[in-house]
């Protein structure tokens, strides 16, 4: 079942039609409900993060999950070691207890600034002004590393002191602790039949400057007020965030997955002059090292869709949240494997016939032709999901999606 | 002039509309400058709605209202405006975001109504609590996490349950509400842009009558 599942996705991203069109599960805090534990468990206790993985994918199994994963991305680490490829991916998301040693300001944890039955989130903030982007362009990774880390790490503030070092060792065994139960959460999957996700992260250089440094509307602003420096800074991150990405090689990945944001703000003006160029840049070099990027363009991507045919064809998997997928599959048929369709407001406050009835008749129009992968517009689904309208999804993914 | 302001306004002329703004309010009065801006703002919404603009032209957007109330509402004599309704807005119980519902009240309070920001991250109670106390037409709830749509329909009920579903229209806004999310939280009407739920929180005013 292993090979055969990993099967169907290769083929899919290769624009092929598999046995079954490969599907890409729910997860979030439904997969600690299920278990019947809380949030704030599954985010701090691995062992339980384990458990309730395996639980949830033994009874809803997909080819590609992101069950038991609970945190979120923090960029600024990884890219402060991408060229220390033994560390960097594994810093690109922070859990429960990273957030604890760091005591960083982006995210937010349930059990700490939540309550034990929230999501772990990420929130940004402002972490650089506008005369700094000379700063910043002149060397992104030394910047990010001296001013964004102390400025957004309680416990790095002084990055000199004993106690920044203290941070750094507890974080050095954090992460070697984190990595063996990982592995450990890959193997019962294996046993499963569940391809485990050796993914690695990259990030589009705007969205790590309106991310971790500027906070969105504020960069926004700055595409109106400092537009030159803008784009070079965008244009200074390409290579330390390359760095980073081809690091998934040699883990052997062969997706790097892209988790964009700021794409649904801008205009098709905007989007072109100031964020496709450098996105663009690093797919395609990805590409020529034969790592293919699967690139998440969340919310309503409509107005760029054109642009994804300026890569060459079979470059990645484009996933969608709002955009529709049967549109998608029409402007991209036969050049971009589509990655989405399923919709968690349906599995949230649907009944199990709407579901059955929506994947039925999605699988209808996307389906032919292959390349197609189904995915949730929003994988997290809160606690409280009806259970029976999950089961109908899965169900229906089996019932009507063989080819 | 007034014109002229309009046009600087939908065209994002920030210098322009500045300049016109500050003249008009020494020469013909801010409450001309509110109403002027007020249908600039709802053209701007309008051109969003029709995917001629974008988020970020409703960030500009919302800029540049802001920076021309900084100098109008000072000028503005006590009841010289209208208030078309009010509403609190607030995003709801364990999601702790508010971009969206930053760029919702300033164009919402630049269609006219007056809004009670009560925070992120709100138990059902803290709505009930402003609700009896402002006595709104409306109750805005945000929220951009999906993992969070079940407190929406907690807000509701808890609004139910203190007998003052009733007096209020309730819309639901975030980029992962619907139609089948509004029907689950027993919500009167749902956005997932700001333009939108502009335009539906107006309607519901007109509803409310």
């Amino acid at each position: 079942m292993l090979q055969k599942r990993r099967e169907r996705l290769l083929a899919a991203a290769e624009l092929k039609e598999p046995d079954r069109v490969p599907m890409m599960g729910f997860a979030g805090d439904i997969v600690a409900a299920y278990a019947g534990f809380t949030s704030y468990e599954v985010h701090y206790d691995f062992d339980k993060a384990r458990q309730a993985a395996v639980k949830f994918l033994q009874d809803f199994p997909s080819e590609m999950s992101l069950a038991g994963l609970f945190g979120v991305n923090n960029f600024v680490p990884a890219l402060i070691f991408s060229d220390s490829p033994d560390l960097a991916q594994g810093l690109s998301i922070v859990s429960g207890p990273v957030h604890d040693i760091l005591k960083d300001k982006y995210s937010r944890f349930p059990g700490r600034e939540l309550s034990e039955n929230s999501s772990s989130q990420f929130i940004g903030g402002t972490y650089m002004q506008p005369e700094e982007y000379d700063e910043f362009i002149a060397d992104p990774v030394k910047f990010s590393f001296e001013k964004v880390l102390p400025r957004t790490a309680e416990n790095l503030k002084d990055i000199c002191s004993p106690k920044a070092m203290a941070t750094m060792i507890r974080l050095g065994m954090e992460m070697s602790s984190q990595g063996e139960k990982t592995r450990a959460m890959f193997a019962d999957l294996m046993q499963l039949g569940i391809p485990p996700l050796p993914m690695g992260f990259g990030y589009a250089p705007l969205d790590y400057i309106a991310d971790y440094l500027r906070d969105i509307p504020n960069l926004i602003m700055d595409l109106r007020n400092y537009p030159e420096k803008v784009k070079a800074a965008a244009e200074a991150t390409v290579e330390p965030i390359f760095n980073l990405a081809i690091t998934a090689k040699a883990m052997g990945s062969p997706f790097v997955f892209f988790p964009l944001h700021l794409n649904e703000y801008l205009s098709p003006r905007l989007y072109k002059e100031f964020y496709w160029p450098t996105l663009k840049e690093l797919i395609v070099r990805l590409l020529d090292e034969g790592i293919k990027s699967h690139v998440f363009f969340e919310g309503r991507h409509d107005a760029h869709l054109e642009t994804i045919l300026e890569l060459p064809k079979g470059w990645g998997i484009a996933y969608f949240e709002k955009t529709d997928v049967r549109k998608a599959k029409k402007v991209l048929q036969g050049h971009t494997c589509v990655c989405g369709g399923l919709r968690a407001s349906l599995v949230i406050g649907g009944t199990p016939e709407e579901n059955d009835r929506y994947v039925k008749e999605l699988l209808e129009e996307v389906m032919p032709g292959g390349g197609f992968i189904l995915a949730p517009d929003v994988a997290a689904l809160p606690r409280e999901t009806p259970i029976e309208n999950l089961r109908a999804v899965y169900e229906a993914v089996e019932r009507y999606g063989y080819y | 002039m007034m014109e002229e302001l309009f046009n600087a306004i939908v065209d994002l002329r920030e210098e322009d509309a500045l300049k016109i703004a500050r003249e008009m309010v020494k020469d013909v009065g801010a409450v001309k400058v509110l109403d002027t801006c007020k249908k600039a703002m709802e053209v701007v919404g309008e051109k969003f709605e029709g995917g001629e603009y974008f988020l970020s032209e409703l960030i500009w957007a919302g800029d540049l209202f802001k920076q021309i109330m900084e100098f109008t509402l000072p000028a503005l004599q006590q009841g010289e405006v209208k208030k078309v309704g009010t509403m609190v807005l607030g995003t709801v119980q364990g999601d702790v975001h508010d971009i969206g519902k930053n760029i919702f009240k300033v164009m919402v309070e630049a269609s006219g109504i007056e809004v009670f920001d009560i925070g992120i991250d709100l138990p059902p109670e803290k709505f009930v609590e402003a609700v009896e106390k402002h006595k709104p037409d409306l109750v805005g709830m945000s929220c951009l996490i999906a993992s969070s749509l079940n407190a929406m329909k907690h807000t509701v009920d808890a609004l139910k349950e203190a007998g003052l579903r009733d007096n209020v229209k309730i819309i639901i806004g975030g980029g992962r509400v619907s139609e089948p999310v509004m029907k689950y939280t027993g919500a009167d009407a749902w956005a997932d842009d700001a333009a939108r739920g502009v335009r539906l929180s107006n309607e519901l005013i007109g509803k409310k009558g």
